[in-house]
């Protein structure tokens, strides 16, 4: 072989060589380990944003929209513009959507906004100002319109309570969240009422876009789509036309108390302030709420786009009564004379009386151990039975009883607890568990209870015993006992349907978009008691409103009889004006509704609760409207 | 008229255009083609970001792909053994311009490697590959002794005033090709074996010599350096062939597609359309494609060493050796660096990379070659 031979054949070789290698080497990167690479390049470039899902919309009982989502328009300015293009494009928009540069620039540069996708600085614009923008399109590059849907309330304020409002989620909540991906900074979440307790149906899945970017972020194009899944409707038990007219009712009622005169102050002629109430309709048979009004009341509308800060402070100010605070539920208050119900069912449960026991009030009622410091009544009724003491609101009758009961407590006797324990049977001291937030649990104050207040605060519980005076002063809902309204509306809705305590069932159907039904809610039985003498306790019940004695017959002037039960309350509250209450039934027998009204600083409860309560029964039984009016009465009851 | 036309037959069978190679001819066109599609794909986002006209570079590119067309074709009407006489003019013009370019050249990524002539751009030290070629081709076959030490001595005397200047610029990669390819000319040349042994050594010397001397500015020694360990930096030349591996590793064996890659169209992999246009290839038609553009140059390569061959006389064949030696040198160099197994020494893969300068020279190397072919009989 020649050299020259040799040589070509040796620059062969090398040349084979050198692209085996080069072979070897692509085939080992792009089949032996392209798993390993595709992966590192899909991390490189593809970029996940999240949908968010249109929320589920809340109906009243009869399909009737309480909260929907109408399509409102946002402004947003795409990422591709450059600092300074911006920056021009933002100072020109700034008038056009009545917002300082300042607010604007902070929206864009908003880092909890997903990088690859447009900004938005506008929200929910008013049709004019969407027009002029898209009519100049020139002078706004980048500039876009999105349809978005928008929280909305259409009755405004109607339901505020019940319905809550929606917030942008916070660190706390993001971290309570079971499934993190379900939830990003900047979402909407419900921050109160049925928005709040039913998040979970009504949020429904966020979809997700997985787009391609460069290595400088830019969005080249869009990989695949998991589309959302919107969020499922939720049907209240709640009627729209009870709900309105228990808050007319309540609103009027409030507005009339605050020109009528304060009758607890003898001295002098003032105003009752009546500075918040609440009402509520349940239905007797299922625990459905038909109806819960606080007062003051705001429109959850306001919350939609961010409420701003200043509106914010004034919602959560005590001079203007907690708009906010859901007193329905949340409001704890002394019980007054409607907490006789549980003292008369004490007291037959532990036999100190029978139905036909007679008592002689005399205005007054004396512990022996202590004849010196009587405990007073309004007036003196005279010879009364447990019927008859309901009905004319007997003070001494139950301070008797509360007495009696104290005795057999300081000797051992058993059944001494019997206003505590009935008042437990009935769901006092523990929360209802309605679907609401901020439930009150209410306080039914004992021995022990206040051995323990004693232990821990001997300043303001300066006795460490339970004295007379306390258990005679439970027995008209006085001293330490404090109920929330609900609790008041459940006890009073056992005795109307026979001893089934319900959790206060607010919502009966999830469905979601198509219709299709999720989950039905069941009424939830909390407890059911035995209540002895119903008929004798309803009949004291009848006459409050019937009897010409009776403390409500005032309000109830013209309401057809046989129609109503009820009772009134007029608790005292040290430093302020009396607590009004009324807890009606209705119709008398069987009753199908119960329905509560409660106006703190109200006065007299039938001066202002039982007239809201009237008006609120004449809604539901279809008689005629008249304004709810303060009546002059000045028995306590 | 039979006579006629026997007469033109005739008188084309005797035409060197006869004995035209038409593999060597396709093979470029098809390089140049998927280059050209490679250049789009890997600018057009670029540039639509810019609001710029996303054919730009493209539209350039198939200038340049003309001229080099041109050029080839103009190469192959005059006889290669005329092109002898007129090599030392084109020697001493790219010494020349290898001078200039030092003292007025453009600076590009810091190394002073071309002129800007209006809106393009001349890079000498692509010419001087050819030309080199050329030059040294005449050389060695001009005695018909063999190589003796002397003459060894100048001919690395004639190499070594365009590799100096070229290394002064500082293009390592460049230098390194031409290194490969002086070394092969003249091994094929005839000298003796130990003498190309101390050539070896001698261009390993000047090397490391360079590097060592600081010649080199520090972003080519880290090119070098930061070959051994790709994680180093974030952003520099590590991050780049980083990413460049990746590129090429996620297109699988059949690719994701025309325009359908992540890592090309996200632009993750710094000048993706020059030096690592091969990248474009791995990602969007896999191990396939990649294997396919392999295969066309190895069919550069084949049909070269076969003109080398069968060519007539020693300077042909020389020079067919010698633009062999390159296209390998280049091929190996450039797709190695885009794969990691060769440190990244920005070179242009001939007839894809963006760039004009490139593609007319690989075209006028075809051309040579195509030359020396066409007229193996006359």
């Amino acid at each position: 072989m020649s050299d020259t031979r040799v040589r070509s054949s040796l620059v062969g070789v090398v040349v084979l060589a050198l692209f085996s290698a080069l072979f070897a080497r692509l085939w080992y990167i792009q089949v032996a380990s392209h798993e390993q690479f595709s992966t590192a390049a899909t991390n490189n470039s593809v970029r996940e944003i999240v949908e968010p899902p249109v929320r589920g919309r809340i109906l009243d009982a009869q399909g009737r929209v309480l909260v929907d989502n109408r399509v409102g328009n946002r402004i947003t300015v795409d990422r591709k513009l450059s600092v300074t293009e911006r920056q021009k494009v933002l100072q020109r928009l700034a008038p056009v959507l009545k917002l300082p540069v300042k607010t604007l620039d902070a929206r864009a540069g908003d880092r909890r906004i997903s990088p690859y996708t447009a900004v938005p600085v506008a929200y929910d614009v008013d049709f004019a100002t969407l027009a002029y923008v898209s009519e100049h399109r020139r002078e706004f590059p980048g500039v876009r319109a999105e349809a978005i849907p928008v929280r909305e309330y259409p009755n405004k304020n109607l339901g505020a309570h019940v319905l809550g409002y929606l917030g942008e989620i916070n660190p706390t909540e993001l971290k309570a969240q079971v499934d993190p991906t379900q939830y990003q900074l900047g979402d909407k979440i419900g921050k109160s009422g049925v928005e709040l307790t039913y998040e979970s149906d009504l949020r429904g899945k966020p979809g997700l876009r997985q787009v391609e970017v460069d290595a400088t972020g830019r969005v080249l194009r869009p990989l695949k789509t998991r589309s959302s899944v919107p969020g499922d409707d939720v049907r209240l038990t709640l009627n729209i036309d009870v709900q309105r007219a228990t808050e007319t009712a309540l609103a009027q009622g409030i507005t009339a108390a605050r020109e009528s005169q304060d009758f607890a102050n003898r001295d002098t002629f003032t105003k009752l302030k009546a500075t918040a109430g609440a009402a509520i309709v349940l239905d007797a048979a299922t625990g459905s709420v038909v109806a819960l009004a606080s007062q003051p009341d705001f429109d959850p509308n306001e919350f939609v786009d961010g409420i701003p800060q200043a509106r914010w402070v004034q919602l959560g100010a005590k001079e203007n009564n907690l708009p906010l605070v859901n007193r329905a539920v949340a409001g704890q208050y002394f019980p007054g004379s409607t907490f006789k119900l549980v003292t008369a069912v004490a007291a037959l449960n532990s036999q100190i009386i029978n139905a036909n026991t007679l008592f002689d009030d005399t205005g007054e009622y004396r512990y022996p151990t202590d004849p010196k410091n009587p405990f007073r009544g309004e007036n003196a009724n005279g010879r009364v039975n447990l019927s008859r003491a309901l009905t004319v609101s007997s003070d001494p009758y139950f301070y008797k009883i509360g007495g009696d009961l104290f005795y057999r407590q300081k000797h051992g006797q058993p059944g001494g607890d019997a206003i505590q324990s009935a008042a437990r049977d009935f769901g006092f001291g523990q929360p209802t568990g309605i679907a609401l937030p901020t439930e009150g649990s209410g306080l039914i104050a004992d021995a022990a209870w206040t051995k323990r207040m004693h232990e821990t605060d001997p300043k303001n519980f300066p006795f460490a015993d339970w004295l007379p005076g306390d258990n005679i002063q439970s027995a008209i809902g006085q001293k330490d006992i404090l109920v929330t309204p609900i609790q008041l509306a459940t006890a009073y809705e056992a005795l109307a349907n026979g001893g089934t305590r319900f959790s206060p069932r607010l919502a009966d159907e999830v469905r979601d978009v198509n219709r299709k039904l999720v989950r039905s809610l069941d009424p939830i039985t909390a407890g059911t008691l035995s209540i002895p003498e119903r008929s004798t306790l309803m009949s004291g019940f009848t006459g409050v409103i019937e009897d010409p004695k009776g403390t409500a017959v005032q309000a109830f002037a013209g309401f057809p009889t046989g129609l109503a039960a009820g009772k009134t309350g007029t608790a005292q509250v040290a430093g302020k004006q009396n607590t009004s209450w009324f807890v009606g039934m209705t119709p008398a027998v069987n009753p199908k509704y119960i329905v509560l009204a409660v106006v703190e600083e109200g006065g007299y409860g039938a001066q202002t609760a039982a007239p809201i309560v009237r008006a609120i029964m004449d809604h539901l039984n279809g008689l005629p409207q008249a304004p709810v009016v303060n009546i002059a009465q000045r028995t306590r009851g | 008229m039979a006579i006629v036309v026997s007469d033109r037959r005739a008188r084309l069978q005797e035409s060197p255009l006869r004995h035209l190679d038409p593999f060597l001819f396709g093979a470029p066109a098809l390089l140049a083609a998927l280059g050209t599609l490679m250049v789009y794909a890997s600018t057009r986002h670029k540039l639509e970001a810019q609001h710029l006209d996303p054919l730009y570079f493209v539209k350039r590119q198939i200038i340049a792909i003309t001229v080099g067309i041109v050029v080839m074709v103009v190469l192959m009407f005059i006889d290669y053994r005329r092109l002898r006489e007129l090599s030392l003019l084109g020697y001493g013009a790219t010494i020349l311009m290898l001078l200039a370019v030092l003292k007025v050249g453009a600076s590009v990524k810091g190394a002073q490697a071309r002129f800007d002539i209006g809106a393009f751009q001349l890079q000498p030290g692509e010419f001087a590959k050819i030309f080199l070629t050329l030059v040294l081709a005449a050389y060695c076959t001009r005695h018909r002794e063999e190589m003796g030490a002397r003459r060894l001595v100048v001919a690395i005397l004639i190499c070594a005033v365009p590799l100096g200047l070229i290394i002064l610029q500082p293009d390592l990669g460049t230098d390194v090709v031409l290194m490969a390819m002086v070394f092969t000319m003249i091994m094929m040349a005839g000298a003796r074996a130990r003498h190309l042994v101390v050539l070896l050594l001698l261009g390993l010397t000047v090397t490391v010599g360079a590097v060592q001397a600081g010649v080199l500015d520090q972003y080519q020694i880290d090119r070098i350096t930061s070959f051994q360990n790709l994680n180093a930096d974030k952003q520099g030349t590590a991050y780049n062939q980083k990413q460049s591996i990746l590129t090429v590793g996620s297109g699988g064996l059949t690719g994701k597609g025309l325009f359908a890659g992540s890592q090309t169209n996200g632009a993750q992999v710094p000048e993706q359309h020059t030096d690592f246009i091969f990248t474009v290839v791995g990602e969007e038609f896999g191990f396939v494609g990649s294997a396919l553009v392999l295969a066309l140059f190895a069919m550069i390569v084949w049909r070269t060493s076969r003109a080398a061959r069968l060519a007539q006389d020693p300077f042909g064949s020389l020079c067919c050796i010698g633009v062999l030696a390159m296209f390998v040198a280049q091929v190996f160099e450039n797709v190695g660096m885009a794969t990691g197994i060769m440190p990244v020494t920005g070179i242009p893969l001939p007839f894809m990379s963006y760039g004009g300068s490139s593609v007319i020279v690989s075209f006028a190397c075809i051309g040579l070659v195509g030359n020396v072919r066409m007229r193996r009989f006359s």
